[in-house]
């Protein structure tokens, strides 16, 4: 399949990114190529052998990890040090534009 | 105390102390054990041996960039390493002087993933792989230069500028862990933290000449350290020799429950530590890989002088290998795609306003990404949108699946399988930033033990003619870093 540019703009537009079409022009290509790459992997697929291997460690040791839903530090406690890295603060809150 | 001396750092002058010591110490000839033991013997102190390695980076820094900050707290480091030898306290590792990847967070300090959208982000609170080394007393001389977001394979996607190789300036030193490996092999740290998400520990280390290890998934915490692929991330150690690596990883490694990944410590034991001493080799993924010829010669010499010193070398046929990158290609962008949603221009770093809140994270990301993070963002959005996640992701995920167990299963038979660690050598700046395939490809032989989770070595292997290092990868089954350890240290005889 060929991307096309209005391919390219739809997805800047879902991940919030603004891109010169200068590049969306050369990202279509770059995805062509890419998509072909990793579309081998529609080969194997085709084998069908799916069923994870119990005995293989790797598939067992990850599980979810769930702990109770309660806060773990006080209030406020590291309110400061976060706000400040952000760009725009005020009275302790993230400043953003009007939404509404 | 000796004289301040100012040098340049991505143009910010910095005042370090001077080096009026006098000393003269062989930076080259030093490793961590024989480190700690002149520590003790008093041959020179941990202040003379830090000061040596500023010299060689007011010297160096400026032309190779490995260093995008030495950091301003480096005396009061000092100051508590002594301490500890004084109260006797100190381990092997205190007083050692270490570089730190710009996306590992040292509280108080600058952590930026070397992005712009990161900007002078500063670190609430330490990794913890940076509290446990600290607790051992070692010395983070500065952060290092990266791939933006550890996106890349020749550290020329950074926002700070490219990484020159110390072996050969005019030369990749691999990526995305370029500034660390950069800081070790030009003699401006002892050792180095990298991370790796498929081959960003090993391949920079096989360009670099040194041993890096990326350690079994769930093995290291990656609690504060800025995510990239969450199903494949990991933090490894880099230095000059196997011994090195061991230590730092035994120093690092151990359960931590702010990393849901963490593997519980009385899992990790291993009853049996006994080996088959039997290699494997798998041939038709080598010959599908793009292998250099010069690369390919040192692989069967070293192959040999394996075999010399007792190895058994054994072909081995794992027909799913050769998909590995492809899946790699699949799931790191979908899963950078949903880690990047974070960067907005709100809550960190750099932001570009706009006339409503859309226009301000467009134009934020815009800016505050690099052109390669960019590309991968967009490539993880389309894997993942309506209509293409079953084609890819869902697909790749079942081919991982088929992969790993592939890989386990070939374990029956052998200790470790090993290839080179990278098909072909060192490249020139550049060669490789308008072709991304051909950039991606870099990692191939990488890919199969991030997706398999489980631990890779790569070492030195031999040089060139001309003095550029070729480097052999043993991967071992998951939780085996020990079988790393023990080949490993036989094959660093052999070379």
């Amino acid at each position: 399949m060929t991307m096309k540019l209005e391919d390219i703009k739809k997805l800047a537009d879902l991940a919030r990114i603004d891109i010169s079409e200068e590049e969306m022009t050369g990202l279509a290509k770059d995805f062509d190529a890419i998509l072909a790459y990793v579309g081998q992997v529609q080969e194997v697929s085709k084998l069908g052998k799916n069923e994870a291997l119990h005995e293989n460690p790797s598939n067992y040791f990850l599980q979810n990890v769930m702990r109770e839903d309660v806060a773990t530090n006080k209030a406020g406690e590291f309110t400061e040090k976060i706000l400040a890295n952000a760009p725009d603060t005020q009275d302790g809150y993230l400043k953003v534009k009007q939404i509404m | 105390m000796g004289l301040y001396v100012k040098i340049r750092l991505n143009n910010k002058i910095i005042n370090i102390k001077n080096f009026s010591t006098g000393m003269n110490i062989n930076l080259k000839e030093l490793n961590i054990e024989k480190t700690h033991e002149h520590f003790k013997n008093g041959d020179f102190t941990i202040r003379e041996l830090v000061d040596e390695y500023l010299k060689v980076i007011s010297e160096k820094n400026k032309r190779i960039n490995a260093y995008l900050e030495i950091y301003k707290d480096i005396d009061e480091q000092i100051n508590k390493a002594e301490e500890m030898f004084k109260n006797g306290t100190a381990t092997v590792l205190t007083g050692i002087p270490f570089s730190l990847k710009d996306n590992i967070l040292f509280e108080g300090h600058i952590a930026s993933a070397s992005s712009k959208i990161l900007g002078n982000h500063v670190a609430n609170y330490d990794a913890f792989v940076v509290k446990k080394l600290r607790e051992q007393g070692v010395i983070f001389l500065g952060r290092t230069n990266m791939d933006e977001f550890a996106m890349g394979s020749s550290t020329e996607t950074s926002a700070y500028g490219i990484t020159r190789n110390p072996l050969n300036e005019e030369l990749v030193p691999g990526g995305s862990s370029g500034g660390p490996a950069a800081s070790v092999a030009g003699d401006m740290a002892l050792v180095a933290l990298g991370t790796e998400t498929c081959g960003s520990v090993r391949q920079p280390s096989a360009f670099c000449g040194l041993v890096g290890l990326k350690p079994t998934y769930g093995g290291v915490s990656r609690s504060g350290v800025i995510s990239m692929g969450s199903s494949l991330d990991q933090v490894g150690p880099m230095g000059k020799s196997v011994n090195d690596v061991e230590i730092v990883f035994n120093a690092t490694k151990g359960f931590d429950e702010k990393d849901s990944t963490s593997i519980p410590d009385d899992k990790r034991e291993i009853k049996d530590k006994s080996i088959k001493r039997k290699i494997g080799v798998p041939r038709s993924f080598l010959n599908g890989g793009g292998l250099d010829n010069e690369v390919l010669k040192n692989f069967e010499e070293s192959c040999d002088k394996l075999k010399k010193a007792g190895y058994e070398i054994i072909d081995i046929d794992l027909p799913s290998m050769k998909y590995s990158l492809a899946v790699y290609y699949i799931l790191m962008p979908a899963e950078v795609s949903s880690n990047l949603a974070r960067y907005d221009g709100i809550r960190y770093g750099e932001k570009v306003d706009g006339n409503n809140l859309l226009e301000v994270y467009r134009k934020s990301r815009g800016v505050g990404f690099g052109k390669e993070t960019r590309r991968r963002v967009l490539l993880g959005t389309y894997i993942l949108s309506h209509g293409y996640y079953d084609a890819y992701y869902n697909t790749a995920l079942k081919v991982r699946q088929i992969i790993k167990d592939e890989i386990f299963n070939s374990f029956k038979d052998i200790d470790v399988f090993i290839t080179p660690a990278v098909p072909f050598l060192p490249f020139k700046l550049g060669e490789k930033m308008n072709d991304p395939i051909a950039m991606y490809l870099c990692d191939i032989f990488s890919a199969p033990a991030n997706l398999a989770d489980i631990p890779s070595i790569a070492i030195p292997s031999g040089f060139t003619s001309n003095g550029l290092p070729f480097s052999i990868q043993f991967t071992a089954p998951f939780l085996r870093e020990d079988i790393l350890f023990t080949i490993g240290k036989d094959f660093e005889k052999l070379v």
